[in-house]
């Protein structure tokens, strides 16, 4: 049994929470013990800084190989460590020290605003009727008859427990006027009076990192309200292979996992009740769409094997629980819907944004592609579709990155070099680092403005030829040579903000996963950039990026920008039409089963289109530098 | 930091019949031209050239300066992946006479993805530096089952194992493959390397491994330095 010490954790805010912890725990642990959420975005291997932390009194050990590497020495020095890789070795006090605030997240809202035109019939109806109570002795009836006699329509399936509990209080009480609530012709409720009018549903969108869902009335198709935020299983690594990881042969982190996100949705639905005044009770619908992990996690299904070859999901069809299994705090009858998957990484998000983008129904190619830590490409026509999985990375979020960050308040978004370097940040702050769209966009002007090459190699020698601001800019630091996007003193923090030569090289590797998956599927399809009629940004990254500066780096292939477009959310937007339209969710069954997979790692091709893909160009060129003959000697 | 410069061998004149010129070669593996290099070494052989210099003054020039420029991080993946692919075509042709020369490997070199991944571009960088550097080398590709291991293992009375694992996920396969080498009695007979992008040295440490390769080129030192250390010797 090891000894136990005193650790007590201090939040931004200054609060306080200890506890006693066993000698050698680490801190990040000794955190989640507490509820305390410190971010291990790479899932808590010491590969990012996001759970860095900074004692105030006590003893630290010796800092580890990847303190060195990730903090460097002078943020070591000063007290700061990884806490997934520091150990608890005697009483102290540390504040928990993200490198970055990530307050004031840019998350896209879902909205229907779109000119998709699709038919009402989202399965649930609430029908007034006036039922009599049983009289007869002699000639035995129930409640239950006496409201389906009153309801004079066949229904399926039995009445489930909660209804018949109530029936016998909401047959007397006004007098037999009573609402009947069906499903797809199942009765899910009963209710004193005429609550006809109130007939609620919500659609979900669960990505790996955030959440997007909207309160919506099913009876008149209008959106009351969306919410949304992080994903808050975040915290056990923040993409979908960490996440998996951590879940991994083990039930309770599976369980933990759940509990996580079931909360979150339970709060969304408390909270959109009570702004819009409706009760959860008349919640009966819900559409769930989601990556397999997502998926498997929010019905606890083990996703282990999700996470290894072949990738397999334990289940493809659609499945639709009830409120009361899925341990949703709505009416309890209501129906839970999850769409249906197509693949381990293309689930069920990607057939909601193929059925909201309508690519099934195009005469010519259309592609669409959502760009994520586990990003899908999807295209086609009419007749046949395919999609494959390409996995980012979690790069295009800022992981990664030395001064990476999420689309928060200080961001470098946006990145213009002529005669010297002009950055925009979110919310227009002093700049704290920068995010994927920042890091798109620099990449591409600093291909344009010869400061990389499409090799992706950050000059070395001193930028040569170069106007003299913008050589000023390309520094050889300890680790190796970077450019300087914003000197120290126009920054939120004492330090030039800068990308290193390994920052374009995480780059090219989350851009070119993307790449591949499109160069793929052309391949596989036969397709020509020129055949592409249309290319949909899908997700909530895909928003901010800009499309120039992506086709110029070759994120996204060489197609005239008009042919770009931004989607939105696609996948919340599909979701809300198979909330509404059970034709819709019906389609989305029909759609899964046609979308072919094709996977990418196995292919045959895959190297010769990897090596494509990572460049900044759509060619490697092969010329031999010049080079100084020397002997060996 | 210097920039890798080409590494001509000394005295490869003397080796080489009167002349010859090596210089387009050591281009064509450093840009990737497997065709050409193919052709090449094909028209060296015919010459009778000894294989081992076809090797060590045609081939490793290019090869090693790439090599050196990744280490440097002034080239990435795809130059590297075509550099590799060049040599593989070279050394395909090379390989079958060192072999009937009895050239004596350093080690035998065991190598494969883990069970549940599917990944191996870095391996096959890390395959053929492995090769140059002078170890036999058997690839048993991606998937590969802890049992596949074990009886490639013995059957080559292999002096070291090598596995990769690229994904968070799969990186728990590595503890179980050394695991299943213990079980089968075979742990002090190889010394054990791992590598892969989600791995760390504390990972090897923890899972039992005798070496971390953090990229190709610290792998190939670790097997190296490993191969020099005492291990049971195969009956």
């Amino acid at each position: 049994m090891s000894e136990n010490v005193s650790v007590t954790f201090v939040d931004g805010d200054g609060k306080q929470t200890s506890r006693k912890v066993g000698r050698g725990s680490t801190f990040i642990d000794a955190a989640q013990d507490l509820n305390l959420d410190i971010a291990a975005t790479c899932g808590g291997r010491g590969r990012c800084r996001s759970c860095r932390i900074k004692v105030l009194k006590g003893i630290l050990p010796p800092p580890t190989i990847m303190d060195q590497v990730q903090l460097g020495p002078d943020e070591v020095h000063e007290g700061f460590r990884l806490s997934c890789q520091t150990k608890v070795i005697a009483d102290c006090t540390v504040l928990v020290a993200p490198p970055i605030a990530e307050g004031g997240h840019k998350i896209l809202g879902a909205g229907v605003s779109e000119d998709t035109q699709f038919h009402l019939d989202s399965g649930i109806e609430k029908k007034l009727v006036a039922a009599n109570t049983p009289k007869d002795e002699n000639h035995q009836t129930s409640d239950m008859e006496m409201i389906l006699v009153a309801l004079g329509e066949p229904v399926n399936g039995d009445v489930p427990i909660e209804v018949l509990r109530k029936a016998p209080d909401v047959i007397r009480a006004k007098g037999g006027s009573l609402t009947v609530t069906t499903f797809n012709h199942r009765v899910i409720d009963v209710e004193p009076g005429d609550t006809t009018r109130h007939k609620y549903g919500m659609a979900f969108d669960i990505g790996t990192t955030s959440i997007v869902g909207s309160l919506v009335d099913l009876e008149t198709g209008e959106q009351l309200a969306s919410v949304g935020g992080v994903n808050p299983q975040a915290v056990f690594g923040g993409d979908l292979m960490s996440r998996i990881a951590y879940a991994q042969f083990n039930p309770q982190a599976l369980r933990k996992l759940r509990s996580r996100v079931l909360a979150e949705i339970n709060g969304y639905v408390k909270e959109v009740c009570g702004n819009n005044n409706i009760s959860a009770g008349h919640i009966y619908k819900m559409v769930i769409v989601g990556n397999t992990c997502m998926h498997h996690i929010f019905l606890g299904i083990d996703p282990t094997y999700v996470g290894l070859a072949p990738y397999a999901p334990t289940v493809r069809e659609p499945v639709v629980v009830t409120a009361k299994e899925a341990l949703l705090k709505v009416n309890p009858n209501a129906r839970i819907c999850f769409l249906p998957i197509v693949a381990g990484f293309v689930g069920a998000d990607t057939v909601a944004a193929v059925l909201a983008t309508r690519i099934h129904e195009s005469d010519h190619i259309r592609v669409m592609v959502d760009i994520g830590t586990n990003g899908e490409v999807v295209m086609g026509t009419r007749g046949r579709l395919m999609a494959c999985s390409a996995p980012a990375g979690p790069a295009l979020e800022g992981a990664q990155i030395h001064h990476g960050m999420r689309g928060a308040v200080g961001a470098i978004e946006k990145v213009e070099i002529d005669g010297d370097v002009t950055c925009e940040t979110i919310g227009g702050a002093p700049a704290v680092g920068i995010c994927g769209s920042g890091l798109v966009d620099a990449a591409a002007k600093m291909l344009e403005a010869k400061v990389i090459n499409p090799s992706g190699l950050l000059r070395r020698d001193g930028g040569e030829g170069l106007p003299e601001k913008i050589k000023a800019r390309i520094v050889e630091g300890d680790n190796g040579w970077h450019f300087v996007l914003t000197w120290a003193k126009d920054t939120g923090k004492d330090e030039d903000i800068y990308l290193t030569q390994q920052d374009i090289r995480q780059l090219q590797l989350a851009k070119g996963a993307i790449y591949s998956g499109i160069l793929m599927l052309q391949k596989v399809m036969g397709v020509a950039d020129g055949d592409i009629e249309e290319l949909m940004l899908a997700g909530g990254f895909g928003n901010y990026i800009s499309t120039e500066s992506s086709v110029a780096i070759r994120l996204l292939p060489n197609l005239p920008l008009e042919k770009i477009a931004y989607v939105g959310n696609a996948a919340a937007l599909g979701a809300q039409m198979a909330l509404l339209s059970e034709t819709e969710r019906r389609r989305a069954t029909t759609l899964a089963r046609e979308i072919e997979h094709v996977a990418l790692a196995t292919n045959p091709d895959f190297q010769e289109i990897f090596v494509k893909a990572v460049v900044f160009g759509d060619e490697t060129k092969r010329k031999s530098r010049t080079r100084t003959r020397t002997k060996v000697g | 930091m210097s920039e890798p410069r080409l590494k001509i061998p000394e005295g490869w004149e003397e080796r080489a019949p009167e002349g010859w010129e090596w210089s387009e070669l050591w281009e064509a593996v450093e840009v990737g031209k497997h065709i050409f290099t193919d052709e090449f070494v094909r028209k060296a052989i015919d010459t009778g050239i000894n294989p081992r210099t076809i090797l060590d003054d045609g081939l490793f020039p290019g090869f090693n300066l790439q090599g050196d420029r990744f280490t440097e991080q002034i080239i990435f993946i795809p130059e590297m992946l075509i550099t590799a692919r060049a040599m593989k075509a070279g050394l395909a042709l090379i390989r079958p006479l060192l072999a009937a020369q009895a050239e004596k490997p350093i080690g035998v070199f065991v190598m494969g993805t883990v069970l549940g991944d599917m990944h191996d571009i870095g391996q096959s960088i890390v395959a053929i530096m492995l090769e140059n550097a002078g170890f036999q080398l058997t690839n048993l590709g991606t998937d590969v089952h802890p049992d596949k291991f074990i009886e490639t293992i013995k059957e080559l009375k292999a002096d070291l194992v090598g596995f990769s694992a690229l994904l968070s996920t799969t990186v728990y396969y590595q503890k179980v493959t050394i695991d299943e080498i213990e079980k089968a009695g075979l742990r002090d007979n190889v010394k054990i390397l791992i590598g892969g992008a989600p791995t760390t040295q504390d990972w090897a440490d923890e899972i039992g491994a005798d070496g971390w390769g953090r990229d190709a080129v610290q792998a190939v030192k670790q097997a190296k330095r490993l191969i020099a250390e005492p291990r049971t010797a195969w009956a």
